[in-house]
């Protein structure tokens, strides 16, 4: 079948389909803007991607492949057009990947881990063999991107005020641990959680429940100055809580100023009790879901999608410092009125990054068992202070089968940290060796056994400043990729304030209608949802169309 | 009693009648403009299906399928799919093992799948015979069914049959580690924190 030419002209044409440029193409389809959206690559969610475990060893594979030939379109420019190249390579962003296996090999065998393998008991007792991983591996979907949603936090407020929320669904994390004295421990962080601790004395209990009811409030700011480990050995907690305190529940280190600290846990304590009783959330099915949630809310306003397409340039009006239109990998000329591209897009000389002097080490892995055993459907988060003087403090999430990222009898482990010592290995590799059994480390602990891991380095995309986009043409913006925090504040914002650059007087993200709203709020005039729709229906064509679709029943 | 929504998601090539069999479906009505690329994200019909209630929650392709872009999270969670072919076009038929193909690969294990050949009522122009169309959805045990969204013909039929293949709830009692969706959240008041 003969390949469909795209249209030639839109309002606003996107390339890369990571959860910034994902919002930004729904918040413009939403309000009228014809939007295309491309990507290079074969998949959705750009370096928030998730894979099956065979599409990942495929991705393993393939990026050390990179193939960026550059076109000549000179043919294609107007009078005073010049034109900025674009790289469709995706593979400088990403460094250091390390793969090993450690479950045993069967049959039409695979890469070796760097000891002979051996049997490894699964849950069940069966032997987990790697071909058995393999055979089972569309059940995994494991996210380049390890994240967590505050319950009260930015992106689960615009999942909500869109209705984007309304693909996907939501798994509690239950617990949150922390990695003290060489064991795992159940951090309490809610009311019943504090009260039930067996590890806490009755009067730990008081204190915590004090300092927690205080912290709520909004403190003088001149009480504030110095550092949170500080203020907190000056609160006479004890070592316990300090230590819940300063790494589980404020999630910040010995250096932390108070003010950014007390913050940090009153934002942690907002997002308690919203759903569970810890304040996150995960998507089932992975991170890796919520980017396409949004890609399918702009194509339900009209938005136009493309895997797979190549770019070649930008041609940028010198004159007026704008860019008239991209040229594509085919040589088609699209023009638009505004561009918004992710940073690998451009190549280093055009835009200078400064994000590529730090970067996030990551680690995966596939282990038969949970860090603490208890109930099968446990999701936690566990926070690893630095082990000692050089290593880095690592956030690691660890999720059970109940979030279909994994396959039954097995556990998906997201390590994350800011890199200190180069590569994502030499950064982890010390708290994998201590909490978990590979097949380097004796095995006459309780501790999981690792069957397959992967190690790799990915920019940080936290790292650039914000005025790195002066050097643009106005109308072209630069999302970020992914950065180090836990939670997607800094990618919600950024996705909004390109939104505001590109059509200034529109709302962010208004609720697109629901049939089920509109049914279920017929007796309540005064929900905001409903007179939303009611006016949305009078002022825009693409609403039209959805509302004659809709039930009435 | 009990209502189970099920989830079902369209395939098929753009222009076969996907949203317009869904239109027929849930609204009983035929829309001869409907626009190739603007549908609504998903539109609900509750049936009765033996002792439950089945609330079909029927996902639209949304044009992405147009430069073959759909989404994985398209295929999450789908009790059942409808592959959409049109029996005038041969090269909608022709694709119609790409999509089985894509559902294989993309798809839950466990779907219901139904091969609907639509627009039966310009069977002077008919490209593709039913003979052969059965075989094929034969051999990858589908429902089949030729359809007529414009004349309201086996579209009810064709829900129905979907219905009766979904298996029944073996454990309602799964509920306690069951994944929720976002709401619009209750009132401050209901804060429990410490």
């Amino acid at each position: 079948m003969a390949a469909e030419d795209l249209p030639s002209e839109f309002d606003v044409v996107l390339v890369g389909t990571g959860l910034t440029e994902s919002v930004v193409a729904a918040a413009c389809a939403r309000v009228g803007q014809r939007v295309l959206h491309l990507d290079t690559r074969t998949y959705y969610a750009s370096k928030w991607a998730s894979f099956t475990l065979n599409a990942l060893l495929t991705w393993i594979d393939e990026r050390q492949s990179p193939s960026d030939e550059v076109q000549d379109w000179s043919g294609l420019l107007q009078d005073g057009e010049e034109p900025i190249c674009l790289s469709n390579a995706d593979s400088a962003s990403i460094r250091n990947v390390q793969v090993f296996c450690f479950a045993r090999s069967a049959g039409d065998a695979e890469k070796a881990g760097p000891e002979p393998p051996r049997p490894l008991e699964a849950a069940g007792g069966k032997k987990m063999t790697f071909a058995h991983l393999l055979k089972e591996g569309r059940r995994f979907n494991i996210d380049l991107v390890s994240k967590l949603m505050y319950a009260r936090g930015s992106l689960v407020d615009l999942l909500i005020k869109s209705n984007v929320s309304r693909y996907a669904e939501f798994k509690n994390v239950t617990r949150v641990l922390t990695y003290r004295h060489g064991n795992v421990e159940q951090v309490p962080c809610s009311r019943a959680d504090v009260f039930a601790s067996r590890r806490l004395s009755m009067v730990e209990k008081r204190k915590l429940m004090r300092f927690l009811a205080s912290c709520v409030e909004e403190k003088e700011e001149e009480e504030l100055e110095g550092e949170l480990a500080e203020f907190l050995r000056d609160q006479q907690l004890g070592d316990n809580l300090q230590h819940f305190l300063l790494h589980s529940i404020a999630m910040v280190t010995e250096d932390t100023p108070t003010r950014d600290g007390l913050a940090s846990t009153r934002h942690f304590l907002r997002c308690l009790g919203c759903y569970g009783n810890t304040p996150f959330l995960f998507p089932v099915y992975g991170l890796g879901e919520i980017p396409q949630c949004f890609c399918r809310m702009c194509a339900v306003f009209g938005g136009v999608y493309c895997l797979r397409h190549p770019v070649s340039c930008l041609l940028l009006d010198k004159t007026a410092n704008r860019c008239t239109a991209l040229i594509d990998g085919r040589g088609q000329r699209i023009a638009s009125s505004h561009f918004v591209l992710e940073e690998g897009c451009f190549y280093v000389k055009t835009l200078p990054r400064l994000s590529s002097c730090r970067s996030i080490s990551r680690g995966v892995l596939i282990t038969n068992r949970s860090i603490l055993p208890g109930d099968q459907h446990q999701v936690s988060v566990v926070t690893i202070p630095s082990l000692e003087v050089g290593l880095p403090a690592v956030r690691m999430v660890e999720l059970s089968p109940s979030t279909m990222t994994c396959a039954p009898g097995t556990y998906l482990v997201h390590l994350t940290c800011q890199s200190q010592l180069g590569s994502a290995y030499e950064d982890l590799w010390p708290v994998v060796t201590r909490m978990f059994n590979t097949a380097q480390s004796c095995d006459q602990d309780s501790r999981p056994d690792v069957l397959w891991c992967f190690y790799f380095n990915m920019d940080d995309g936290g790292a650039g400043a914000e005025s790195d986009g002066d050097r643009l043409p106005s109308n072209v913006y630069v999302c970020s990729g992914p950065d180090a925090e836990l939670g997607h504040e800094r990618a919600i914002k950024q996705a909004e304030a390109i939104f505001r650059k590109i059509v200034p007087d529109q709302d962010f993200c208004p609720p697109a209608p629901n049939p089920e709203d509109i049914l279920y709020d017929a007796d309540d005039p005064e929900d905001p949802a409903n007179t939303m729709d009611k006016r949305d229906k009078d002022e825009e064509p693409a609403e039209l169309q959805e509302q004659q679709l809709q039930v009435e029943e | 009693m009990a209502i189970r929504e099920l989830k079902v998601c369209l395939l098929g090539d753009t222009g076969v009648g996907k949203s317009s069999i869904v239109c027929r479906f849930v609204q009983d009505h035929f829309d001869h403009n409907i626009s190739p690329t603007i549908g609504a994200s998903f539109l609900t019909k509750t049936v009765p299906s033996g002792s439950e209630l089945h609330k079909f929650l029927i996902w639209d392709t949304a044009g992405q399928e147009r430069f073959h872009s759909l989404a994985p999270m398209y295929y999450r969670g789908s009790a059942a799919a409808v592959i959409v072919y049109d029996i005038t076009k041969l090269d909608s038929f022709q694709t119609l093992k790409k999509w089985v193909k894509e559902l294989k690969e993309h798809g839950p294990e466990d779907i219901v799948v139904a091969i609907a050949g639509n627009k039966n009522d310009l069977g002077d122009i008919r490209e593709v015979p039913m003979k052969e169309a059965k075989e094929f959805a034969e051999s990858i045990a589908a429902i089949f069914i030729e359809t007529s969204a414009r004349n309201a013909v086996n579209v009810e039929e064709l829900f129905q049959k979907i219905s009766k293949q979904i298996p029944p709830l073996d454990n309602p009692d799964v509920e306690s580690t069951e994944s929720f969706k976002l709401t619009r959240q209750p009132a401050a008041s209901t804060r429990r924190c410490c």
